[in-house]
């Protein structure tokens, strides 16, 4: 499986940061089963791997979340799912999100929580920024290492 | 039956598979047999592997480690609601013999293709399966449970040297010990009670007599859930490294009628007597010297070696076990003690025989099987799969049918020189060693044959190259 595992989120910045210096528009790298696109107009289609069910727009709609922020830079750390289970946005029922979306998030923010058999299991966004987008619906089935949620980091001053 | 299912009215049903390797591509492959779906549970280290390319889908449980995947009855549970499973299949290892996973099953209606929680709870230890054993009258050998660990010279009198410190709660062969004297008992005891701690999360100790020149025989059953069990003849698993089995065959050669029907018959009792619903298999050892028969345990879910008895046969257990999961008949026939045709399984292990056995992963460049009359090969490997390093070493098993023992050595040897896999080291060299062996050829080895006997084979090897 060497030749085809998931890159780290540390080789994705730095692909992210070779690419920044140099002068490219927009790009597209595949590792395995892993693809991931770069843009700097964020014009293109959804970036996230084992594509999730679409919840928000489909493939033809520019990135939403780049307008919230000043800086155009529409990439962002994911949140995996550490478990299979079923995702909630909710502490209980009626009761309000624990973020909603261009909310800051520290790592130990609470996102969400997984249920496995009634057991309930947090989840935290584990990088410090905005949380600009949810990639799975409220209840939903997730498996493990499903992408759940983005986070725009903190960006360096 | 006594299974709960889903409606599942038009659309085919849905077979969980809870378990990796080949025994998944085998699970698959009876799933479309019966006309059902298979979805295939995986940990993060098998999304990619050839069983998942099989399934009609997969779900993603867990991380590479088996404790955090397949080990975990809450996560099969979990994957087979949303995959609206109807029933799930165990394989082997893992949770297959777990009461836990059948149980937390059953509260959400869906089938476990194996026996009741209440069977597993009953053979699951050695003591309680041997209890049950005793009641159905089925022969046993000598064995006490030790209560001190620091006064157990009268067990070892009574139970008889030489004899073997057992783990209640063990199994696989794991954590066995063999004393020849009441001096190295009583050293070993604790030592045996700290480990079997470690290993079992419980200390409890059996000691059991040993028969040292006894071979492995073990008889393949399947029972309704209603009482009914039928038999389907039986295997001699002798050849063995460590209490590892290697090589299978279908039927046992050279058992008396008078021996057999004994242990056809102890094995229907009691099988019968739990009810026992599905596949299972009750192991026996056949001392060569004495010729008694003893009751060694219950393995309470199909087998590794079960296509040794699918082929001499001519059955599918694994669509039965399916079939009557979901309800239905198992299409099983009633057959003669004896089959038709003589059926030998050779296991190939990605381990380095000419290293002790040491494990040896990696990636699959050429691999070409064998073809031609009788043969059969279950395996997950494809040219260019990356043999993982985190579960067991298991690659294939090569099955080989003949219209007789003779013929059947004859032609597994020939099979198993035909097997080409490079990449990886396997124990292809042990199966022609043991195959060209005069005997194996005879037939019958005892379980304590193959360790000295390939040894033996090595030393003198290097003593030709001096």
């Amino acid at each position: 499986m060497t030749d085809n595992t998931a890159p780290s989120w540390q080789q994705l910045l730095d692909l992210v940061t070779q690419l920044d210096s140099g002068s490219y528009d927009s790009a597209s790298i595949t590792f395995g089963d892993v693809s991931v696109q770069f843009s700097r107009s964020g014009t293109f289609s959804a970036p996230v791997r084992t594509a999730p069910e679409p919840s928000v727009g489909a493939d033809n709609d520019p990135v939403q979340n780049a307008s919230a922020a000043t800086s155009a830079d529409p990439t962002g750390t994911i949140i995996f799912s550490p478990m299979i289970g079923v995702f909630y946005r909710c502490p209980s029922p009626g009761e309000p999100p624990f973020v909603e979306p261009g909310a800051r998030v520290k790592s130990e923010t609470i996102i969400g929580i997984i249920e496995v058999m009634k057991l309930m299991n947090p989840v935290s966004a584990g990088v410090d920024g905005t949380l600009t987008s949810f990639l799975v619906r409220d209840h939903e089935q997730v498996e493990y290492g499903q992408a759940l949620a983005v986070v725009a980091e903190a960006g360096t001053p | 039956m006594t299974n709960g299912q889903r409606a599942t009215s038009g659309a085919a049903p849905v077979v969980l598979v809870a378990n990796r390797g080949e025994i998944a591509v085998r699970i698959i492959a009876a799933s479309r047999r019966v006309g059902a779906s298979p979805v295939l549970a995986v940990s993060a280290a098998d999304v990619d592997s050839p069983a998942a390319g099989l399934a009609d889908r997969v779900i993603v449980i867990g991380p590479a480690p088996a404790g955090q995947s397949y080990l975990r009855p809450e996560l099969i549970t979990t994957a087979a609601l949303q995959a609206g499973a109807a029933v799930v299949h165990p394989g082997y290892g893992f949770l297959s013999e777990q009461p836990e996973l059948a149980e937390l099953l059953e509260e959400e209606n869906i089938a476990f293709a194996g026996p009741r929680p209440v069977t597993l709870r009953a053979v699951g230890d050695k003591s309680s399966a041997r209890r049950e054993a005793v009641a159905a009258g089925v022969p046993v050998a000598p064995a006490l449970e030790i209560d001190d660990v620091n006064d157990v010279a009268g067990l070892g009198e009574s139970v008889g040297y030489p004899l073997l410190i057992k783990a209640v709660f063990g199994g696989g062969g794991r954590g066995i010990r063999l004393v020849e004297s009441a001096g190295e008992l009583a050293r070993l005891v604790p030592q045996a009670k700290v480990e079997a701690e470690a290993a079992f999360g419980n200390g409890a100790l059996y000691l059991e007599r040993f028969y040292p020149a006894a071979r492995h025989v073990e008889v393949q059953v399947f029972g309704d859930g209603e009482g009914r069990a039928q038999i389907f003849g039986d295997r001699d698993c002798s050849v063995q490294r460590r209490h590892q089995k290697l090589i299978e065959e279908c039927p046992a050669p050279g058992l008396s009628a008078a021996t057999r029907a004994l242990l056809h018959d102890a094995s229907r009792t009691l099988m019968q007597a739990l009810a026992y619903r599905g596949a299972g298999t009750v192991e026996f050892l056949v001392d060569t010297e004495s010729k008694a028969v003893v009751f060694l345990e219950v393995n309470a879910r199909i087998q590794v070696e079960h296509p040794v008895t699918e082929e001499a046969y001519g059955i599918d257990l694994v669509a039965a076990q399916l079939r009557l999961a979901l309800g239905r008949d198992p299409e099983l026939p009633d057959v003669p003690p004896v089959p038709p045709a003589t059926a030998i399984e050779l296991r190939i292990n990605a381990e380095d025989p000419e290293n002790d056995f040491r494990p040896s992963p990696g990636t699959i460049n050429q691999l070409r099987w064998p073809s031609g009359p009788g043969i059969r090969v279950d395996t997950q490997l494809e040219s260019g799969y990356v043999f993982p390093p985190f579960y067991d070493s298991l690659m294939a098993k090569l099955i080989v049918r003949a219209h007789s023992r003779d013929a059947a050595v004859a032609a597994a040897r020939s099979a198993a020189r035909a097997v080409v896999i490079e990449g990886v080291k396997t124990t292809l060299s042990l199966h022609d060693f043991v195959l060209s062996h005069p005997d194996f050829i005879r037939g019958g080895v005892t379980t304590s044959w193959f360790g000295p006997t390939w040894e033996q084979r090595r030393e003198q090897e290097i003593g030709s190259v001096r």
